[in-house]
């Protein structure tokens, strides 16, 4: 293990995360990890990491980095102004860092949070068998400027790779299923609530996004205020006691008391994690069935990044059939040669 | 309150999540159904279940929707919730946890408060409090945070207005016939009565969260000068 990023500045609210900590929801611990789970192994991909690496989640904003040693990175999610030694660099794709280069990154052009991954992954304790930080919880490690983040041995490198910009940053319609506590609100409040249209709140963190609704806040669940504490799922959509919606996140309680009025779609999780504050936004009700076709396709995308990543220049020791290019035209004249 | 023949009920909790609601509130008896079925079906070693969850009133199962077949795993469960109970199940047995608790002071800064509410004089609040056996109902909230229950009708005392920004790890709050013992320092609008030394997490041990839904806790009041002894907390039950 080396110490091999310097963090130099960095957003408040960055945090490693990994794919979470699955298992001890009985305890009281939930999920956790990365909020963008597809954006977590874009970066895993383009660096042939393992599926349980970690890295580094920063939402809205990133940091400025200084690499120690010589290390590969690869940058995904939403995409930010990055500069390396002050040259402008593209998203999601990797690059390798030269001892002492300087990796600046910006504000989101789109989305909300971005995710810096290096090779390997970053080697931060682990708690419950993940690095994920959890704040409330106290797991995990969320840097802050002047800490140096280890990261295993690094490779030579495999040249530089991207990946495609997915389209799930243009959803604006949120699928959304019953949950067992739709029945508690009246069939006009569970109506209007999907007619409206919402926008999150920038008072937004891994814990929850609270929501503003174009048309007011809702009524509550007539008999909100009795129903027992019981298990929140990621993606639950609470109504507190002022009428107003909250997505429940990953680093949200793993129970309480106030009553849900559906929860959205597993597929959608992602994009909802990258809706931008104050873009506007609505749900459409699917049933059951819908949202394992959803997450199905979801989950194929994701299996079919490492296939999708693409080689930004060719190397030509690369170039297996290099012999049989006729790499410059005209040396070779029939006539004037023997 | 709905007829109790309406129970048990199924409901989706997202595509990849079974809720099965045992009542619609705290009661004794309903969460121990929800323990004995959570165990009835750890028992069961499913292999397409990932986790269960009990809570107060409910148990969430959770499972993969892309490789589990889920109409099946409904049937399998129902056909769990018709078998009779058995008196042995494998697994884990539940445990009695005896816990040593500093009261009032500034280990309990809320006792006077507390005893203004439930009608118990200060001076008899740490007894009062440990003769209660309770039930470790369900962990939930924060991680490893337990509430146990049910206290004496006078323990049934309400939240506080505000939320006191963080308590202690073993802090002792109470309200509403509960005893909540949290495992990490957490906001709460619970009253704290005392403290106690033993730590429900450890990180670093093999089994992280001692405490588990169905084990049995009580307490033993003691002075500020014996909070750092040694303790043993399991006792057999």
């Amino acid at each position: 293990m080396t110490e091999g990023l310097l963090v130099e500045r960095i957003v408040p609210g960055a945090s490693i995360q990994d794919r979470g900590r699955p298992g001890y929801l009985r305890f009281g611990v939930t999920n956790g990890g990365a909020l963008d789970q597809y954006a977590l192994a874009e970066g895993q991909a383009l660096l042939g990491n393992s599926h349980d690496a970690a890295a580094l989640e920063m939402p809205g904003y990133g940091g400025r980095f200084i690499a120690k040693y010589a290390v590969n990175i690869a940058l995904s999610g939403a995409e930010m102004d990055a500069r390396l030694n002050d040259t402008p660099i593209g998203w999601r794709r990797s690059k390798t860092l030269r001892q002492g280069d300087v990796l600046e990154i910006g504000a989101t052009r789109e989305g909300l949070i971005g995710y810096l991954h290096v090779e390997g992954g970053f080697l931060t304790p682990r708690m419950l068998g993940s690095r994920s930080s959890h704040l409330r919880a106290g797991f995990g490690f969320s840097p802050t400027s002047s800490d140096v983040l280890p990261i295993g041995p690094q490779s030579k490198g495999q040249g530089e790779v991207a990946l495609p910009r997915p389209d799930y940053f243009d959803l604006r319609c949120l699928p959304l299923l019953k949950g067992p506590q739709t029945a508690h609100f009246t069939p006009e409040t569970l109506e209007k609530f999907l007619r409206d249209q919402y926008s999150f709140s920038p008072r937004r963190d891994r814990m929850g996004a609270r929501m503003t609704p174009a048309g007011g806040p809702l009524d509550g669940a007539a008999d909100g205020l009795t129903i027992a504490s019981d298990v929140i799922n990621h993606g639950d959509i609470q109504i507190g006691g002022d009428g107003l919606p909250v997505l429940l996140m990953a680093d949200r309680g793993s129970s309480g008391g106030y009553p849900r009025i559906g929860v959205l779609a597993r597929a959608a999780l992602d994009a909802a994690a990258q809706m931008p504050s104050d873009e506007p936004f609505s749900f459409r009700l699917i049933d059951r069935s819908t949202a394992v076709d959803l997450w199905k396709k979801h989950q194929a995308l994701i299996n079919s990044l490492a296939g999708s990543v693409k080689p930004l220049h060719r190397d030509p020791r690369d170039i297996a059939d290099l012999l049989a290019y006729n790499l410059v035209d005209g040396m070779i004249s029939a006539k004037e040669n023997p | 309150m709905q007829p109790s023949n309406d129970y048990p009920r199924f409901h989706d909790a997202g595509e990849s999540g079974l809720l099965i609601e045992f009542g619609a509130g705290y009661d004794p008896k309903i969460n121990a159904a929800v323990t004995a079925f959570d165990r009835r079906v750890q028992a069961a070693g499913l292999s397409e279940i990932l986790e269960t969850m009990p809570s107060f009133r409910s148990l969430l199962v959770r499972f993969d929707p892309l490789s589990c077949d889920y109409e099946a795993l409904k049937s399998t469960l129902r056909r769990l919730l018709s078998q009779p109970a058995k008196t042995s199940i494998a697994g884990p047995k539940p445990r009695h946890f005896r816990l040593p608790v500093v009261y009032g002071g500034s280990f309990g800064p809320d006792i006077d408060e507390v005893a203004a509410l439930s009608g118990i004089a200060a001076a008899d609040i740490p007894d009062s409090h440990a003769s209660e056996v309770l039930d470790v109902a369900m962990l939930g909230f924060s991680p490893g945070l337990a509430y146990l229950g049910q206290m004496a009708p006078a323990w049934d005392i309400p939240r506080a207005e505000s939320l006191r920004p963080s308590v202690p790890v073993g802090a002792i709050l109470v309200a509403v016939r509960q005893t909540v013992l949290p495992a990490t320092p957490i906001p709460t609008g619970w009253r704290q009565i005392g403290q106690t030394p033993f730590r429900s997490l450890q990180p670093d041990a093999e089994r992280p969260f001692l405490l588990s839904p169905g084990d049995k806790v009580s307490f033993v009041p003691i002075t500020a000068a014996e909070f750092d002894k040694p303790w043993t907390f399991e006792v057999a039950l």
